[in-house]
């Protein structure tokens, strides 16, 4: 009995310090630096020197800044791509999921943006998107349309860079969504064709509840992600593009902290972006959750 | 409900990566202690193009090899990550012994103790050998830059010059300008028009005259007008000023009306910048930078000065980078040894010069490499012009940040596009950029407690 027990305390003991590894990690290089973030954002502090307590200041200062207010629109708007990246994802996981020749092949060149370097991505397409001879107006010409510059319209750099993230990121839904078409059950689709129900009525009373947890899971993640887009910003649009049209809300808070000298006005904003992420995140579970009961 | 809030907030957390500040990886590792052997170890953190990484890589070999009891260990980033990193390591009290600084930084490095007085560890510097200018502004007194102990020297100093298509002037039968006597700006105008051309026949343009970049090549046209941004105290935005509205307007009809540039879609800087390098445009801007890059164009360019305003003089920016000592180096000797090897020493900037990365500091070798006309550009003489006689610093490094100067840049498209009149943008801009500048002063006086 006793050897037993020591056994198991054992294998307690390293099953801690496998657990340790992880929350070591979350303490020092999240939760950390996020309280230290949360009091800088009550301070008046340049990011080299002394922090100064100021209360509420830099939140005053933050909601009558214009900047701001542009930074977060122009952050909702380019969320606009996560439905229709969604939504595609979605019909090319069904398209792939047939037993065709070459679905491997399409899964793969999907899958390759996916895993390439966010960076290196954003500097292909900026030269994409090169008005003078960026392959996006070249091929526009082959049909006689002469291409805006993308990059330098205020017009269309919002959706240029839509489209670069639906390119860089579809892969990795269709990948989620397609596992999830391979777990739903073939006998419910066998069942509906005996029962005469035509292609929409099994995609809309099948397919589309079966895979529910897939989308909630991709919606919530990609409205995280999508708040916070930075790389692509700042790497094709340096200056945060004509009249701050392609600014977001974590360029602008990269700017004050990095060049403005303004660490806890930046704080500020991450602060409130890091709620707004929340609110809306909380949001979407509670909808879930009701949604779930309603079906049962 | 209760699971539902728990698990939106672990969502929120682990994947609101943002909130950790996305700087937290603290890769640079400050200073460091003697090694064995009493080897001295020092950090050097810069930036650079490829060609300019190169060079500086090799001169500091070459340190080495000339102090072998030093170690220096070198961190290199891209122009644009540079800041980031640096400010980044400043927060992490992890600071490089030696490391590039922006003039405008000054300042807040020294008023937050970053930066070291080097002033006793580079006595032996011949400063009448080296631009005064580009000292000057590493100069520091508490209150005044210009004047009182010295925080960094210059890596180099970067005239911004005018270069123009010799060939292109050639081939249209054109009198090639004087490198002595500025255009004005309506003979500016003209000589441009004249360069305009649809060179193979299909009804679409292909030579154009010059594609300015506004962030770039503003300050030549509003300094030639007799107009700035600031004023003498550099607490005031001057912008509403008549000539200041003059030289704007001039510069947008340029494009809107005049027609001498690609048209407003194509004048991002990438674009102009491979235009002149194709041969497409008369006229454009050179930095020293640009001078190894510029050695394969496939046709001959020369430097001339800036067209001018109603002051009849020619402006343009001197800009710099300093290079300074981190006030928590263990070896500040051998740190401020590297500093001057890189910037004031005959070994360490011949090399920099022969990587044609940049103009020399010491004023005895800039003559002597000025005088070869043989090499491309054959006018480098008035690189030196502008350093020693017409060369401004930009505006934005007058003041503790530069936020008001930005914001300039960020509403101006407009006014290029012919949508807004230059007088009603400077009258509706300056209240605007009046107010961040307030702050910057309000913030600077408070980082000197």
């Amino acid at each position: 009995m006793k050897v037993r027990s020591n056994l198991y305390r054992k294998e307690g003991y390293y099953g801690y310090l496998f657990v340790l590894a992880p929350v070591v990690g979350y303490l020092l290089f999240t939760l950390y630096p996020l309280l230290y973030s949360l009091y800088g954002s009550f301070t008046d502090w340049d990011g080299l020197g002394q922090m100064t307590f100021i209360g509420l200041d830099n939140f005053k200062d933050i909601l009558a800044d214009e900047l701001f207010y542009k930074a977060s629109f122009n952050t909702i708007f380019m969320m606009i791509g996560i439905p229709i990246e969604i939504t595609l994802a979605l019909l090319l996981a069904m398209g792939l999921n047939r037993k065709m020749f070459g679905t491997t092949t399409f899964r793969v060149i999907y899958y390759v943006p996916v895993i390439s370097s966010l960076a290196a991505v954003s500097i292909l397409w900026q030269w994409a998107y090169n008005g003078d001879y960026g392959l996006v107006n070249q091929f526009l010409a082959l049909f006689g349309f002469e291409g805006p510059n993308w990059l330098a319209d205020k017009y269309t750099v919002k959706p240029a860079l839509i489209l670069m993230m639906i390119w860089k990121n579809i892969g990795y839904s269709m990948l989620l969504y397609l596992a999830a078409l391979q777990s739903v059950p073939k006998d419910y689709y066998e069942a509906a064709q005996l029962d005469g129900a035509n292609s929409w009525n099994i995609f809309w009373n099948i397919t589309f509840p079966m895979v529910k947890p897939v989308t909630f899971f991709i919606v919530v993640t990609k409205i995280i992600g999508g708040a916070q887009i930075f790389t692509e910003v700042n790497i094709m649009t340096p200056t945060g593009g004509p009249e701050y049209s392609s600014a977001t809300v974590v360029f602008y808070v990269w700017k004050k902290a990095f060049e403005n000298l303004q660490m806890g006005y930046a704080s500020g904003m991450a602060m409130l972006l890091g709620l707004f992420i929340f609110v809306i995140t909380l949001v979407q579970f509670r909808m879930n959750e009701r949604a779930s009961k309603d079906m049962e | 409900m209760k699971k539902s809030l728990l698990a939106a907030m672990a969502a929120t957390i682990v994947l609101g990566g943002v909130i950790a500040g996305c700087s937290s990886n603290s890769q640079t590792e400050g200073s460091t202690e003697a090694g064995q052997g009493g080897t001295k170890q020092l950090s050097f953190m810069f930036r650079g193009g490829p060609e300019e990484q190169k060079a500086y890589e090799a001169t500091v070999k070459k340190f080495e090899a000339d102090h072998p009891d030093v170690k220096v260990k070198i961190i290199t980033t891209t122009g644009d990550q540079y800041a980031t990193k640096l400010k980044a390591a400043i927060t992490g009290k992890s600071v490089p012994d030696v490391f590039y600084f922006d003039p405008g930084d000054l300042r807040a490095y020294v008023n937050a103790g970053v930066l070291k007085d080097i002033t006793e560890y580079v006595k032996d510097v011949d400063f009448d050998n080296i631009w005064k200018r580009g000292v000057d502004i590493y100069r520091y007194d508490g209150n005044n830059v210009g004047q009182g102990s010295i925080y960094g020297l210059p890596k180099d100093v970067g005239p911004f010059a005018l270069g123009y298509n010799k060939d292109m002037f050639t081939a249209a039968g054109i009198p090639l300008p004087d490198k002595e006597k500025p255009y004005t700006w309506d003979e500016f105008i003209k000589v441009n028009q004249q360069l305009v051309k649809d060179t193979n026949g299909d009804g679409k343009i292909d030579q154009y005259g010059t594609g300015f970049n506004v962030n770039w090549a503003l300050q030549a046209f509003v300094w030639s007008n007799g107009a700035d941004w600031l004023d003498a105290t550099n607490t005031k935005v001057t912008i509403d000023d008549p000539k200041f509205a003059e030289a704007l307007q001039y510069f947008a009809d340029m494009q809107n009306v005049h027609k001498i540039t690609p048209s407003i879609e194509d004048a991002a800087t990438l674009d102009t910048y491979q235009r002149w390098m194709k041969g497409e445009l008369a006229f454009f801007p050179v930095g020293p930078w640009d001078l190894a890059t510029y050695e394969t164009l496939p046709f001959d360019y020369d430097l001339i000065p800036y067209p001018a305003g109603s002051t009849g003089k020619s402006a343009t920016f001197l800009g710099s980078l300093g290079i300074g000592v981190s006030s928590g180096s263990k070896n500040p000797e051998e740190a401020a040894q590297l500093v001057t090897y890189l910037t004031a020493s005959p070994e360490g900037m011949q090399q920099l010069v022969d990587a044609k990365v940049q103009i020399p500091n010491l004023i005895d070798m800039a003559e002597k490499w000025a005088a070869d006309t043989t090499t491309k550009p054959a006018n480098k003489a008035e690189f030196l012009r502008i350093v020693e006689d017409y060369g401004k610093p930009m505006p934005n490094t007058l003041t503790y940040n530069s936020e008001w100067y930005q914001l300039f840049f960020t509403d101006i498209q407009p006014v290029l596009d012919g949508k807004v009149t230059a007088a009603d943008y400077v009258k509706a801009e300056q209240p605007k950029m009046q107010k961040l500048l307030d702050k910057a002063v309000e913030q600077e006086a408070k980082s000197k407690k």
